[in-house]
């Protein structure tokens, strides 16, 4: 890896929190330069805090809390006051490079609309409070005078991992609850549930470098993927030397579609077909062996012959023998199932039956290969989905709690209206605690008590990747600089709050969430300082173990709607994910990579269906599901399947600061109630929608104006050569 | 139907008369005049004020389209202060005599348009308080301006066409300014005693003032070609298509030469009108500068037609771009125009009935003049727009901002010109006498001998000869 | 430019960047830009805004076409080599995907917006860069119409009142300034980032060392597909993979030995003497 060189200058100087960041945990804080104390003051360097060299930017190595793929960074910090993230070159996770959302985390830390004050629901008004209030009123609900019965409590959070997720655990232990629930709308927990069953883990090792072609049913593994900075630097070795063909089928191009070699527009819910379409064409035109499957499996395939395959899922006879000729051609291969594949009512049988052409492939133990697993399953990621959130709805509905811990999640912004969760929790569960940082949605509206956490950069904390690369560690978060708000308290200090009122006894030890952790290391017998400096704990990780087991799958036929004749696709994009970064100027003003739109929503379609409907590029569309309406710009290219409409996730926000508020629309609201039979969840691509000209139109900010061309003309601008050409010149001795 | 250029019988008396008496006594009209010139600058001064304040983001300016109607309007200005002075200067050097009764507003004008012009580069200017580092003052720290820079080069020439200029006119005002000084009373006394620099009209004055006349003359002709060029190279020596023309600096000068053409005519016909100048500014002259404008004009449509032949066969596809952007793209409708004002509404000039309809002659001096606007307009809004990266094309709406203060230049050079014909004659009168002189002596030589003897007498000439 | 300068050096200054242009240069920044691996992700271009204080002008701005996108990502749909050799259908062409054109400042050594700044505010440096000077800059905009790329951009506003809010403003890069309205800006290659290295080196007494820093851009890229460095080190990198690609400075147009080589510089034939050298983009076909 090229970074270990190049930083090697920036290696000496990164530090970990030693005297300065024990005092800081403490009670008595450093006297450094914060906002609110010193702006005004000129703070004299004949007196400098140990870690303040002035004009030279120090770094501390801490972990990415942007997105759940939990990349390792260094943060640049001068004159206390941090300035950039970097990667950390050590990170196996990210190899030293970052994402745009990455990079935006600072923004995030110094978001001007940052959760400054613990805020007490009065009479339907948040009102300031104190601390002392707050953990009064935290002690009077949840305390062990409360009464407060074990199962009628529950977590409801993002992924959470490390001992943060240890502490969600000890609380509910100490409540006796069981009821964790994790949601990530950005996810991949159906080809979990799949890989549990067809190969005995959920989160195999994916080599996408090893592999020499690819197919991707919708998986978005460079951009809204589950380790977009990973998977990316895996692509480039994947691209370079014997170059790997990418291929991808879905409804609407993703990142990842607009790389490419061969994308296919795939009609919604279609993907399993294709995928057995292209298997039957293996097992025929190129006689691949299948014996190894079962006769069921056997028997469907040879079910989808290429015209049927072609006839149902829109694709051309001609691009599903191309597709089919290169995966066989060039081995090994690798097929993945992405979220607009298996985000479908019967998205379990559609990610089984790409899984089956894995193993017709042979791709199982040569691209899909066992990944290390850290021996400490407390812990491991907790990963999830839209399943709990359906769970939680229906438990809510039912009265099953009394009290509810917000954390790391905005259901009120995620949640489909079909669900009224916002309503359901006020009016059934007595007392939402909303730890956030941000004043979003689920804070503004539902909560009784918010908790307004550190910033990511404030804050301890320890992370473990759910997704599985070479080696196993654990992911150092530490304070890269002193609290901005002297009002903001770190997560895992709270919670420990909270635990030490229910059971003194065990966490009483603890003056804090530092001092926990610290013990915690001591307990792994690692070397403390040394983590905090590397930012990283290897650990030796236990090898998974794989067995393939092919499953029966039943892929249902496509039916039209008569009433809502298109598809919703409710794509994720790297930037705002899903909407947890609309707050960050940096990621509203960086254009979608697709649209070059900016600052605002915006609805993909095909020209054919432009045409149809009589609409250009910013004109007004409503589209309107069984669940309601909502009224945003076209954007018209060809990337798209005629019959799908997309609306990128990530606007609409009622709440969530001055850049989210009131920005665009939210196509998560239109969701109708599906979901997966086998896993539970929701299906959020299989949404119908009908559409309509709302009449008005207005420029679609996107980068360049209005005049802009989007074609070459004669210039050698992006030039292109094949990859025949590529691999005789460089093939296999690339010097870069 | 009136063919002399002048009345050859007209008194000497009556000319100081009638000029003396347009300088005296504004009447209703001129103070609503000026009213209004002093509304446009209003509205000009505001918006720039709020534009200096907050940046030139409120012009709507953007990216690439940065320089917009500003420097558009600029070489409008500059073009025509060109006809003026040139075409006095070349006139007088030709003994072409009837430029006598129009030279003088005529010049004039190109000095306020210069001064209008000079403006606009200061307007555009990011950070128009610094806009003193163009020059090549001397600074301690050995800053020297970018002599490479075609804008650098547009500073200089500017300033030293605008002194030269202003020189021209009031070395060619000096007699005049004598006659005014005898027949004023009051801070006029004053004022023209001070810039009268003594003329007694002694053959000694006349004799230095004829050389350094002429040597002016000779002067100006190169200086206003090359300053026209060098405008013209802010485009030409730039690497961008549709401005990187070999043929700019003469198609420049032709526009310049048109649009003041067209100028010379609306401003002729104004002062005619307002100040009852029938008796000088006569129809015959009226023609005689209808003619040379409509030369001009085919002058300009045929460099037109040059640039547009070359750049369709030359080999450059993004100058073709641009072009064909021009003849069918979003400048279409502007560039038609264009076209139109500047080339097919020119033919009017050519039938002898249109060319004598003074009211006809003002609308359409004053349509040639939108054309030549749109001109640089066509010149800078369609390369900027669209040039060699296609993901950067874009266009732009001028805010009316700009547009204000586009407006409000009109204001500042009417304001200036209202100022001068009150001020300083409009017409210049001892030449009108001179020309009167020759002509009439062509007929009466005898008559004109004697005229001649006691003229130069060096007094006044109070009465008829 | 003192006069006295221009006299001592005068056959120096008359030499073209053929010749090796006028400095006698200590550096030649120059990069190379791999659109094989480019995934138009945007990373580049957010560490750009992260690294260089550039503003965020909010949507109204946006749609004025206001940005300040010094790093920005082309995206065109159509591929004209693969059209003419009939290997891709005209209009066909989304089927293999999008075209991605990271575009920053070329750093032309030959640079057209150099010789028209009124004020010399933009010049070339010894490190063989295309500098801006923002307190010398007047905003006559004039280097911006002349940039063929469209590289810079310009300060229509005061940015720092709306870009950013308190807190936001302590995230701001103090090595370098934020620009006030009315001057022109453009990438710098991470100026702040070159001095740093140089002083450095020259602290220990030493030449900078390839791949010893790195700009943002390159930093961030997920991909590796930014390679930063100084060309006139014969070890590094950026020089080795110039080389291999057969793509010379100095020159407008390319003689390859082996025409299959995929470096190119964008829009080359203006002679103007990018130092940034892409690499085609493969397709399979």
């Amino acid at each position: 890896m090229s970074g270990n060189q190049i930083n090697r200058r920036d290696f000496l100087k990164i530090m970990g929190w030693s005297g300065a960041g024990v005092a800081l945990a403490g009670c008595d804080r450093p006297t450094t330069v914060t906002l609110h104390e010193g702006k005004e003051e000129v703070v004299s360097y004949l007196m400098p805090e140990e870690y303040v060299i002035p004009g030279v930017g120090v770094y501390y190595a801490t972990t990415c809390q942007q997105c759940p793929a939990g990349c390792g960074i260094h943060g640049r910090v001068r004159e206390g006051r941090v300035l950039k993230a970097e990667g950390n070159p050590d990170s196996p996770v990210n190899y030293g490079k970052l994402c745009q959302m990455g990079q935006a985390g600072v923004q995030g830390h110094y978001n001007p609309d940052r959760m400054t004050k613990p805020h007490i629901r009065k009479g339907g008004n948040l009102v300031e409070a104190s601390w002392d209030e707050a953990m009064a009123l935290l002690k009077q609900k949840v305390g062990p005078d409360s009464g407060l019965a074990g199962d009628r409590f529950a977590w409801f959070t993002g992924q959470v991992s490390g001992h943060q997720a240890v502490l969600v655990n000890a609380l509910m232990d100490s409540l006796g609850s069981e009821r964790h629930y994790v949601h990530e709308v950005v996810n991949n927990a159906v080809t979990r549930a799949v890989n549990k069953d067809m190969l005995g883990v959920a989160t195999p090792r994916y080599r996408i470098d090893e592999a020499k072609a690819i197919l991707s049913f919708g998986a978005d593994f460079l951009g809204a993927g589950q380790s977009p900075v990973h998977y990316a630097t895996e692509y480039a070795t994947f691209r370079t030397g014997d170059r790997g063909v990418l291929m991808v089928a879905e409804p609407k191009m993703s990142l990842t579609g607009a790389n490419a070699d061969l994308w296919m527009a795939v009609r919604p819910g279609t993907e399993g077909v294709l995928a057995l379409g292209i298997a039957n064409e293996l097992v025929i035109r190129h006689k691949r062996k299948i014996d190894n499957l079962p006769a069921e499996v056997r028997d469907l395939i040879t079910h989808y012959d290429l015209d049927t395959t072609a006839q149902i899922t829109g694709v051309a006879g001609d691009r599903i023998v191309k597709a089919t000729q290169w995966l066989h051609s060039r081995t090994p291969s690798l097929v993945l199932a992405g979220q607009s594949a298996e985000n479908q009512a019967h998205g379990y049988q559609i990610a089984a039956a790409t899984m089956l052409l894995n193993m017709v492939l042979g791709n199982v133990g040569r691209t899909i290969v066992p990944g290390t697993e850290l021996p400490f399953p407390q812990l491991a990621a907790k990963q999830g989905g839209t399943a709990d959130l359906r769970a939680f709805a229906k438990a809510v509905e039912q009265g099953a709690y009394d009290a509810v811990f917000f954390y790391n999640t905005n259901p009120a912004y995620t949640a489909p209206s079909y669900m009224k969760l916002a309503e359901k929790l006020q009016s059934k569960v007595g007392f939402k605690v909303v730890l956030t940082q941000f004043p979003d949605e689920t804070a503004k509206q539902i909560a009784d008590l918010v908790l307004p956490l550190h910033s990511p950069f404030e804050d301890w904390g320890t992370h473990v990747a759910a997704s599985s690369y070479d080696e196993a560690v654990i992911s150092m978060q530490q304070p890269l600089m002193e609290p901005l708000y002297p009002t903001t308290r770190g997560f895992g200090d709270i919670v420990l709050d909270v635990l030490k009122m229910r059971d003194s006894d065990n966490y009483g030890q603890y003056a804090d969430y530092y001092a926990y952790l610290s013990q915690a290391f001591g307990a792994l017998s690692a070397d403390w300082q040394k983590t905090l400096q590397t930012g990283l704990l290897k650990v030796e990780g236990q090898a998974q173990r794989i067995n393939a087991k092919a499953v029966k799958v039943s892929l249902p036929d496509y039916k039209q709607n008569a009433e809502f004749p298109y598809h919703l696709v409710p794509s994720a994009r790297l930037g705002l994910w899903d909407g947890r970064h609309a707050n960050i100027p940096w990621l509203q003003e960086a254009p979608d990579q697709i649209s070059k739109v900016v600052w605002d929503s915006w609805a993909e379609m095909h020209p054919a269906t432009a045409d149809k409907l009589g609409v250009s590029t910013g004109d007004y569309i409503t589209v309107t599901s069984d669940q309601g309406t909502i009224e945003t710009q076209v954007y018209v290219f060809n990337g798209i399947h005629p019959d799908v409409v997309a609306v990128p996730m990530g606007q609409g926000h009622e709440e969530y600061g001055r850049y989210a508020k009131g920005r665009g629309v939210n196509p998560l609201k239109l969701i109708s109630p599906k979901h997966d039979a086998k896993t539970g969840e929701l299906a959020l691509y299989g949404t119908r929608v009908k559409v309509a000209k709302a009449g008005r139109s207005e420029a679609l900010v996107r980068m360049g104006g209005p005049g802009r061309n989007e074609a070459q003309l004669g210039r050698k601008l992006v030039a292109t050569v094949t990859a025949d050409v590529y691999r005789r010149t460089e093939g296999a001795n690339d010097v870069a | 139907m009136q063919t002399k250029d002048i009345n050859e019988e007209i008194k000497w008396a009556q000319i100081n008369k009638d000029v003396l008496r347009s300088m005296e006594n504004p009447r209703k009209a001129y103070w609503v005049a000026v009213g209004m010139c002093l509304a446009m600058l209003a509205c000009a001064v505001v918006a720039e004020i709020y534009q200096y304040r907050t940046g030139m983001g409120v012009a709507d300016l953007n990216w690439p389209n940065m320089w917009g109607l500003y420097i558009a309007t600029f070489i409008f200005w500059i073009g025509m202060s060109h006809s003026g002075t040139l075409l006095s200067a070349i006139l007088h050097i030709i003994h072409a005599d009837w430029r006598k009764p129009i030279y003088r507003f005529a010049e004039a004008m190109t000095t306020f348009s210069l001064m209008t012009a000079g403006l606009f580069p200061v307007i555009h200017l990011g950070r128009m308080w610094n806009m003193y580092w163009v020059l090549p003052y001397v600074s301690d720290r050995g800053i020297w301006p970018n002599f490479r820079s075609p804008l650098v080069w547009d500073a200089f020439a500017i300033f030293t066409y605008l002194t030269s200029s202003a020189l021209f006119l009031f070395i060619g005002m000096i007699p005049d300014l004598a006659i005014c000084r005898d027949n004023a009373r009051g801070w006029r006394k004053k004022l023209y005693t001070v810039l009268s620099l003594g003329w007694a009209g002694t053959d000694r004055q006349w004799r230095h003032f004829r050389k350094t006349y002429l040597l002016m003359a000779c002067f100006l002709i190169p200086l206003a070609v090359s300053v026209h060029s060098i405008v013209s190279s802010d485009f030409a020596m730039s690497i961008m298509p549709g401005w990187h023309v070999t043929t700019f600096p003469p198609y420049f000068v032709a526009g310049a030469l048109y649009s003041g053409c067209a100028a010379i005519i609306t401003l002729f016909i104004i002062l005619r009108y307002f100040f009852r100048f029938e008796e000088y500014m006569t129809i015959p002259i009226m023609e005689k500068t209808c003619k040379l404008t409509f030369a001009i004009a085919m002058v300009w449509t045929y460099l037109n037609l040059i640039e547009f032949a070359s750049t369709w066969y030359g080999h450059d596809l993004v100058a073709k771009e641009v072009l064909v952007d021009k003849f069918v793209g979003h400048w279409a409708p502007y560039f038609w125009a264009m076209l139109f004002f500047g080339s097919v509404l020119p033919f009017t000039l050519a039938f002898e009935k249109l060319r004598r309809h003074l009211p006809t002659m003002f609308v359409v001096s004053l349509f040639l003049n939108v054309g030549m606007w749109l001109e640089r307009w066509m010149i800078v809004g369609p390369t900027l727009s669209m040039a060699y990266q296609p993901f950067a094309w874009n266009f732009e709406y001028p805010s009316m901002v700009q547009w204000a203060i586009v407006f409000g230049s009109f204001g500042w050079f009417g304001l200036l010109f209202l100022v001068f014909v009150k001020i300083f004659p409009s017409v210049s009168m001892y030449e009108v006498k001179e020309m009167v002189y020759h002509r009439r002596r062509a007929h009466v030589e005898d008559q004109a001998v004697a005229f001649h003897r006691r003229a130069g007498d060096g007094q006044p000439v109070t009465d008829t000869p | 430019m003192s006069l006295k300068n221009i006299l001592e050096n005068w056959s120096q200054y008359r030499r073209g960047h053929e010749q090796g242009g006028h400095h006698e240069y200590e550096h030649m920044w120059g990069m190379a830009i791999d659109l094989n691996k480019c995934i138009g992700c945007n990373a580049c271009s957010v560490a750009c805004y992260a690294e260089n204080n550039l503003a965020i002008v909010g949507k109204h701005r946006y749609s004025k076409s206001q940005a300040m996108h010094w790093m920005r990502i082309e995206r065109y749909w159509d591929e004209p080599e693969l059209e003419k050799a009939g290997l891709v259908t005209k209009g066909k062409t989304i089927e293999t995907g999008a075209s991605f054109l990271p575009m920053l400042c070329q750093q032309c050594n030959a640079a057209t917006c150099e010789p028209v700044c009124p004020v010399a505010a933009t010049y070339h440096t010894p490190d063989g860069l295309n500098a801006q000077v923002y307190n010398r800059c007047i905003g006559s905009r004039y280097c911006s119409n002349n940039c063929p790329y469209r590289l810079r951009y310009f300060n229509f506003w005061s940015y720092y009142e709306d870009s950013w809010p308190e807190p936001l403003h302590m995230q701001l890069n103090p090595d370098l300034s934020v620009r006030d309205k009315g001057v022109m800006e453009k990438c710098t290659f991470c100026v702040q980032r070159i001095r740093v290295a140089k002083d450095e080196a020259k602290m220990a007494d030493r030449k900078v060392i390839d791949g010893e820093f790195q700009t943002s851009c390159q930093q961030s890229c997920p991909t590796d597909a930014i390679v930063f460095g100084d060309m006139l080190d014969p070890q590094s990198r950026v020089t080795k993979l110039w080389k291999t690609h057969q793509v010379e400075l100095g020159k407008s147009k390319q003689s390859k030995q082996n025409p299959d080589k995929r470096g190119y510089r964008v829009l080359e034939g203006l002679n103007t003497d990018p130092c940034i050298m892409y690499l085609e983009r493969v397709r399979e076909v």
